[in-house]
């Protein structure tokens, strides 16, 4: 299928006549906005994707750290581009991807991992949710439901809700994350398409939600620059939701950012302002303090992905609802940061704090990566999985006293 | 839509052969499925519109082969050649072509200095060589560009701009917004000139 990309207001623009476009300055590509002219011929790219299947035997798991009692093994492989995971009643993992564009289904036959590809094909099938048998997948504007799938593995049948939800199919920062929240509504992020612009704030930068069939459309939260990770809080049933900041406004600018929707339609302060940073790029005209401050600075270009809310009983107590994100890792700096699982637990007082969990896929020494982790879900055991996108492999963490 | 099946027992037996790329097995490939009629033999393809190959980046060669074969890049001559192909095959085809010795199309025809010029100043003011590298030789899914085809080039510029060809990203499309196809011809004619 052929994509039609839409890239940023700029794009929209309308081509000049060639002579007079020569001199005029050329319309930045959505990902370089805002890059100033001491970082013009930075090579800070984003890194390859690796999309081939990585061998059992060179998948990173014994550079894998995580907290004492801890435990991780390698849970699934052969899945290219694995991202987000959501779990079906009778237990099979569904996972998303971006580039390879397919959807896989992992089956635990208890010996081993079934993975086959349930889609394929799709542009960049980042979000899914589950929901009484059914499952929703996200493709940037494309929106897909497959019912009863756990029994129809071999045979899917997509029903295309596209035109139901009526989604901007423009590809950048289009990659969604979708989840049911505790009102039955199916929620979608759906980042800016541009770097750093002033953008339609009705459509991008943003959180909505719809009915599963794709009616009443509301805001959630507004103000988002591109959230691709969310979850709602166990108990509260406030939507907790993780922020990319911006590129190429310097190694420790913006910070990216964790925040807390508690009221519907929250402004969070994309362009204006990003974790206290006061975007020079914009125009100035909204302050950092007229909007809610983050609940937590995540550090800048982490890049936070799957963003959880642990469900389980078997880790220690301090665990009991506490937050897990996997910042998949930066491009944009010129050390690397990120590429590991963070946690937030809520200590005396309400405080949050974070710490490191699950660690090593970051070589410092060598300014080089192993892996990304990208997506966190709880099983009903207890135990923790986590994507690799670069490996295209789930690890297990599990917790023995 | 496709489905594929990929027990975790099949994937084991396709891991096990010891060296990971082999070019020499690449070549049997490429020999079986006939690349060489449009891309050249040896890689330097002496078709309109087809591109070179010879010297390509490896893992540009296995990320578009793979785009090929999950109908991401739709390029209907690609779609026979790309059925069916393991990773592995892949990475063998991509070893094979990458280590053939890069060369310019025999008859390129000579260089237009004032159409270079032109070429050389919007590559400049687009950073092109920021990551296809000075030589404009590229590198990992960045692709070598110089030597390469005017024709192909030009067409393939274009298709980014006007948003027809999917890569792994948006960047080159981006990168393309707003030219225009003198200034793509132009950029195209720097290019293949460029040793
Ligand atoms: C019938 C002609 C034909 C055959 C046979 C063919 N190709 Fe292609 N190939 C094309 C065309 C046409 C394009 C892309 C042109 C475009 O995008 O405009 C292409 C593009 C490619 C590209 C992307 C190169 C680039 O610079 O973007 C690779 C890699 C490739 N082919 C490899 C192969 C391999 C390997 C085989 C054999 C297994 C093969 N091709 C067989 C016609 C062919
Ligand atoms: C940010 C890095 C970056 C910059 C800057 C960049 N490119 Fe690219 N270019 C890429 C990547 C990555 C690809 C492969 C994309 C894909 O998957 O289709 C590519 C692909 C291409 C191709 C396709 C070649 C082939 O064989 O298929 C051409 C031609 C090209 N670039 C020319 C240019 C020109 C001209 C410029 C400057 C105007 C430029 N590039 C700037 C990263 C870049």
């Amino acid at each position: 299928m052929i994509r039609r990309h839409l890239l940023g207001l700029a794009a929209a623009a309308v081509a000049a006549p060639s002579l007079a476009f020569a001199q005029a300055p050329a319309a930045p590509p959505a990902w370089q906005q805002g890059r100033p002219a001491e970082m013009a011929n930075s090579p800070l790219a984003p890194h390859a994707p690796r999309l081939t299947v990585t061998p059992p035997d060179r998948i990173p798991v014994s550079n894998i750290r995580v907290p004492d009692g801890f435990q991780v093994e390698l849970w699934a492989h052969g899945l290219p581009g694995a991202r987000v995971m959501v779990r079906g009643d009778n237990g099979t993992v569904f996972v998303g991807t971006r580039v390879i564009g397919r959807v896989y289904a992992v089956r635990d036959t208890g010996s081993e991992r079934q993975v086959t590809t349930l889609l394929q094909g799709l542009p960049q099938p980042s979000g899914l949710a589950i929901r009484d048998g059914a499952l929703y997948v996200s493709a940037i504007h494309r929106v897909l439901r497959v019912d009863n799938v756990e029994q129809n593995l071999a045979n899917p049948q997509p029903v295309d809700m596209t035109a139901a939800f009526g989604l901007s199919d423009a590809a950048h920062h289009g990659w969604t994350h979708i989840q049911f929240g505790p009102d039955g509504r199916l929620y979608f992020s759906r980042g800016v398409p541009c770097n750093i612009c002033e953008t339609d704030g009705e459509r991008y930068a943003l959180i909505h939600s719809f009915n599963a069939d794709g009616s009443d459309r509301r805001i959630e939260a507004r103000g988002v620059r591109n959230s691709v990770g969310f979850d709602f809080h166990p108990r509260t049933g406030h939507l907790w939701f993780t922020n990319h900041g911006r590129d190429w406004a310097g190694n420790d600018n913006p910070s990216d950012t964790l925040h807390v929707n508690l009221r519907r339609g929250e402004h969070h302060g994309f362009p204006w302002c990003a974790g206290g940073f006061q975007d020079p790029a914009v125009p100035s005209q909204r302050l950092c303090s007229e909007f809610p401050p983050p609940a937590m600075v995540l550090g800048p270009h982490v890049a936070p992905i799957g963003t959880h809310f642990y469900r389980g009983s078997a880790f220690p107590e301090q665990y009991r609802n506490a937050l897990f994100i996997a910042n998949r890792g930066s491009w944009n700096r010129s050390r690397l940061a990120g590429f590991e699982v963070i946690v937030v637990r809520e200590v005396e007082g309400g405080r949050l704090v974070q710490e490191p969990f699950m660690t090593g896929f970051r070589d410092d020494a060598n300014q080089r990566f192993v892996g990304r982790p990208a997506g966190v879900l709880t099983m009903p055991d207890g135990s923790l999985l986590v994507s690799d996108e670069d490996n295209g492999a789930i690890y297990r963490v599990s917790y023995r006293r | 839509m496709k489905k594929l099946m990929l027990a975790v027992g099949v994937l084991l037996v396709a891991a096990a052969p010891a060296a990971a790329q082999d070019a020499a097995r690449g070549e049997r490939l490429v020999e079986e499925r006939g690349c060489t009629a449009c891309h050249g033999p040896r890689g330097v393809s002496p078709v309109p519109l087809m591109p070179s190959l010879a010297g390509q980046q490896p893992d540009f060669i296995t990320l578009q082969m793979i785009l090929f074969r999950e109908g991401l890049r739709q390029v209907p001559a690609m779609m026979e050649p790309a059925r069916g192909l393991t990773d592995a095959q892949i990475q063998d085809i991509a070893a094979y072509f990458a280590a053939l010795p890069s060369a310019p199309k025999p008859d390129r025809g000579p260089r237009n200095e004032a159409l270079a010029q032109r070429g050389a100043q919007l590559s400049a003011a687009r950073n092109c060589n920021a990551c296809h590298l000075p030589d404009y030789s590229g590198r990992a899914n960045v692709p070598r560009v110089n030597h390469q085809r005017e024709d192909f080039l030009a067409h393939t510029l274009a298709e980014y701009r006007d948003n027809l060809r999917v890569g792994a990203d948006t960047q080159m499309n981006g990168l393309m917004h707003g030219l225009t196809n003198d200034d793509i011809r132009a950029i195209a004619h720097y290019l293949a000139h460029r040793e």
